[in-house]
């Protein structure tokens, strides 16, 4: 009994990482991601090392669990082919069975529901924290009851139509007043400068030899 | 014997105001930046302000002093210079209608766009989401925000011109309200208008010297200046750019449609009209040539953003196809690392090729836009670009509203007048009354452009409706000045209204030069109608998310044609009109 376990230790501990190398990586069930931590961050990047691998493989495992409640583990989730770039590609086993791959579809709807948490556990966006093949659920911007353009709207139509109305009832006012004096005295408009609503009109004055005195002073007449 | 005199400005200053209200509008903004850009930046300077000299000015002065003299709308004016040439008048206040049609549709698309600034977000900055929210919408996608929101939200356009679709209701309310501010500001005639204009007038010019700040500030406004200021002299050997010159004088002082003779018509006869002329030629040529260097300074911007844009994306293609660290390219050494990944991958960088894209600043300073396309598109992207552009947005907008707005008031004065000189429009109905039904009237036209194939019928309505009318008007209205009222006659008029003949300059100019500079126009717009082939015009393609190019379908061109005839018909039908009345006359007055 002793060798067989002691055979099947080694056998898991030489398997073990070859088992990452043929699960991983798995273009139908596994995802590329891609993190630009300089272009989101500029002078507060921070290095990525070890420890932030291990927080992705975590945050990833805590996403498959909210998913289906599964109890993944860090160990749950494969990682190879890491570059520079900071890119690489991870897959997931099921935690009942290691050699077992979770589908795809699983794993894209896993991270697409705890995207935002994902994102913020790296301070990072979903521009800057790219998942190859999983389109982002993008927020919905806040809908308002009333567009806010139709308020503005109201107001200014509102003050214009205001301003029309007074224009128009102040203009009937006056040709109401203009009309019941003239209607006695119709001399009088002639000598004032009557607002006719057209403008300030100034009727041309004429005198006795019908000469136009719009033009002349004050000429002092001279006796004759 | 008539017991209501004329109206008239308060204060010449009013005159003068209106007058540089009117012609300093939209097209200042949106046509001479392009026009400065298309042939040769500063160089362009030199056609256009000889065209000024021989064309503008002496037209403009003609036209106030007719108005001035014969104090009666266009109709009237000419009238009174031959009874044949009514039609003239006839003529130019047609055309107006036409203008005043569609010009208060562009009014209201700056309300719209006015009030959608009053948002934490532009509604032009992003793009709408897709249905299910994995991403944007896909005409978004393919054009670029501004321009969706300008096609699709703002006029919700269809793919060609025989579609109609229904109104577009927010269009409707915006064009509502456009005519009920220009009611409001003409309702008592130019007493109201005369108040209005000193704020239409110069608030514009205000805005304009805040956006000359900002945009010389923004980075990379001196590669707009740079690229405008420096002249390309041969392009002044090309005859078209002296056409584009002398048409665009021409019509950014708004000869021929009536209203200055309108606005004149008010004048005291004493009134000196000779300084006033020169000084609002003046302002307008130097407002296009202000707002030329602050639409550079936005061109430049823009041009400098989505050149270091460009840049971002082949960094990062070429950051993600080799899976560098993200440090080691940025823009200086990209041409360098282009070269080194070429040389050490070059299967992988065969592949990459047609993915990458070639930068070129000059390339994003040439593309040269003008029209609406500038004014909503263009302007607003560099806007949502800037720090606080709810606030740079607000202001923008409004200024396009006072520029729109000053010159339909002179639009619409120019149909009011006439009518007005009408004794029984006098007698039965109010001032407040015709000007309101011609609002009335207009709006209920102008709602056809709100539609949703709207913004097709506009552009035909600019390039055909009064263009080719206008300088077979303005060249009647020279020839008959000159030659059938008399240039000696006209300088006698002159001599009486402001104390002292135009001297041979004028005289000349009158008589020869700008009627020689005129058929010139004429001619080459005629030769260009005929040798264009089928008229065209840019549809919205969705799919595409950009404009292509699609010919008029017949009916449309028929329209066309009945829109460059139906003004122009009325100058040879009214003096038929005349003559046989006058000959009727004739004969019953025979001894029998």
């Amino acid at each position: 009994m002793f060798p067989r376990l002691h055979f099947a230790v080694c056998f898991t501990a030489v398997l073990g990482p070859t088992l990452v190398h043929t699960l991983c990586p798995d273009t139908a069930d596994g995802y590329k991601v891609r993190l630009s931590i300089k272009t989101a961050l500029g002078d507060d990047a921070y290095k990525w090392d070890e420890s932030e691998m291990f927080l992705f493989r975590a945050t990833l495992a805590f996403a498959m669990r909210k998913y289906n409640q599964k109890p993944y583990e860090v160990s749950d989730v494969l990682v190879c082919n890491e570059t520079q770039r900071v890119s690489f590609w991870f897959v997931v086993t099921d935690p009942e069975n290691t050699s077992e791959l979770i589908s795809g579809k699983d794993v894209e709807r896993a991270v697409r529901i705890s995207r935002n948490r994902i994102n913020n556990a790296f301070l990072l966006t979903d521009e800057t924290l790219e998942f190859l093949n999983i389109p982002p659920t993008l927020a919905v911007p806040a809908e308002s009851g009333t567009p806010p353009w139709l308020i503005v709207f109201g107001v200014v139509i509102g003050v214009v139509g205001v301003g029309i109305i007074a224009l128009l009832i102040s203009s009937f006012i006056q040709k109401r007043r203009k009309k019941g004096v003239t209607e006695g005295e119709e001399e009088d408009c002639e000598e004032e400068a009557c607002d006719k609503g057209n403008g300030v009109s100034h009727p041309v004055e004429e005198g006795a030899d019908g000469v136009n005195r719009g033009f002349v002073g004050d000429i002092p007449f001279t006796k004759l | 014997m008539e017991k209501e005199s004329r109206p008239s400005w308060e204060q010449p200053a009013q005159f003068v105001l209106a007058c540089v209200s009117y012609a300093v509008g939209l097209g200042n903004v949106w046509r001479f930046p392009y026009l400065c850009q298309m042939h040769g930046g500063g160089g362009f300077l030199i056609p256009y302000l000889i065209m000024l000299v021989l064309e503008g000015v002496p037209l403009f002065y003609m036209e106030l002093a007719v108005g001035q003299k014969m104090r009666l709308g266009s109709i009237g004016a000419w009238s009174a210079i031959s009874p044949y040439l009514g039609g003239v008048g006839i003529a130019s206040v047609v055309a107006s209608i036409y203008l005043c049609l569609y010009y208060n549709v562009i009014n209201a698309w700056s309300f719209w766009y006015l009030f959608h600034s009053f948002q934490e977000v532009l509604p032009w900055a992003e793009c709408p989401l897709n249905s299910n929210h994995t991403g944007y919408l896909d005409e978004c996608r393919k054009a670029t925000a501004t321009q969706y929101f300008f096609y699709r939200e703002t006029l919700n356009i269809t793919s060609a011109i025989s579609d109609g679709g229904g109104v577009h209701v927010g269009q409707a309310l915006c064009l509502l309200l456009a005519w009920m501010v220009v009611y409001l500001c003409i309702i008592r005639g130019i007493a109201s208008t005369g108040k209005v204009v000193y704020f239409t007038a110069t608030f514009p010019y205000l805005v304009l010297f805040v956006y000359l700040i900002r945009g010389l500030t923004l980075h990379g406004a001196l590669n707009g200046l740079k690229y405008m200021f420096t002249p390309k002299l041969e392009q002044l050997a090309n005859p078209t750019t002296w056409i584009n010159a002398a048409t665009q004088i021409f019509y950014s002082l708004g000869l021929g449609f009536g209203s200055l003779i309108a606005f004149a018509s008010y004048n005291h006869h004493n009134n000196n009209f000779e300084r006033q002329a020169i000084a609002v030629s003046l302002i307008n040529s130097s407002t296009s040539i202000f707002a030329c260097i602050v639409t550079f300074s936005i061109y430049g911007f823009k041009a400098t953003l989505n050149y270091e844009s460009c840049l971002e994306r082949v960094k990062l293609l070429l950051l993600n196809t080799f899976s560098l660290a993200e440090d080691t390219i940025n823009v200086d050494n990209i041409t360098y690392w282009i070269t080194e990944l070429n040389k050490t991958h070059p299967n992988q960088f065969a592949d990459l090729l047609p993915k990458l894209e070639s930068c070129d600043l000059e390339a994003e300073l040439d593309t040269a836009v003008e029209g609406t396309g500038l004014a909503f598109i263009v302007y607003t992207e560099a806007i949502k670009n800037m720090p606080l552009p709810q606030l740079w947005s607000v202001l923008y907008f409004f200024m396009l509203l006072l520029l729109g707005l000053g010159s339909m008031l002179g639009n619409v004065t120019a149909v009011t007048t006439p009518l007005r000189d009408l004794r029984f429009v006098t007698h039965y109905l109010s001032n407040e009354t015709t000007n309101g039904l011609v609002c009335l009237f207009c709006l209920v036209l102008g709602l056809g452009f709100t539609t949703r194939s709207g913004n097709y019928w506009l552009t035909m309505f600019n390039d055909y409706g009064a263009t080719f009318a206008l300088l077979l008007i303005v060249l009647i209205e020279i020839i008959s000045v000159c030659y059938i009222y008399g240039l000696e006659q006209f300088a006698k008029d002159i001599e009486d209204m402001i104390g002292h003949r135009p001297n041979w300059y004028w005289k000349i100019v009158w008589a020869i030069v700008s009627p020689l500079i005129i058929i010139m126009l004429f001619i080459f717009y005629i030769i260009n109608y005929i040798m264009g082939g089928t008229p065209t015009y840019q549809a919205w393609d969705k799919d595409l998310g950009q404009s292509v190019t699609t010919p008029y379908p017949p009916y449309a061109q028929a329209f066309i044609i009945l829109l460059l005839v139906s003004s122009i018909i009325c100058i040879p039908l009214s003096a038929l009109y005349t003559y046989c009345n006058r000959y009727t006359d004739k004969t019953d007055t025979l001894p029998k």
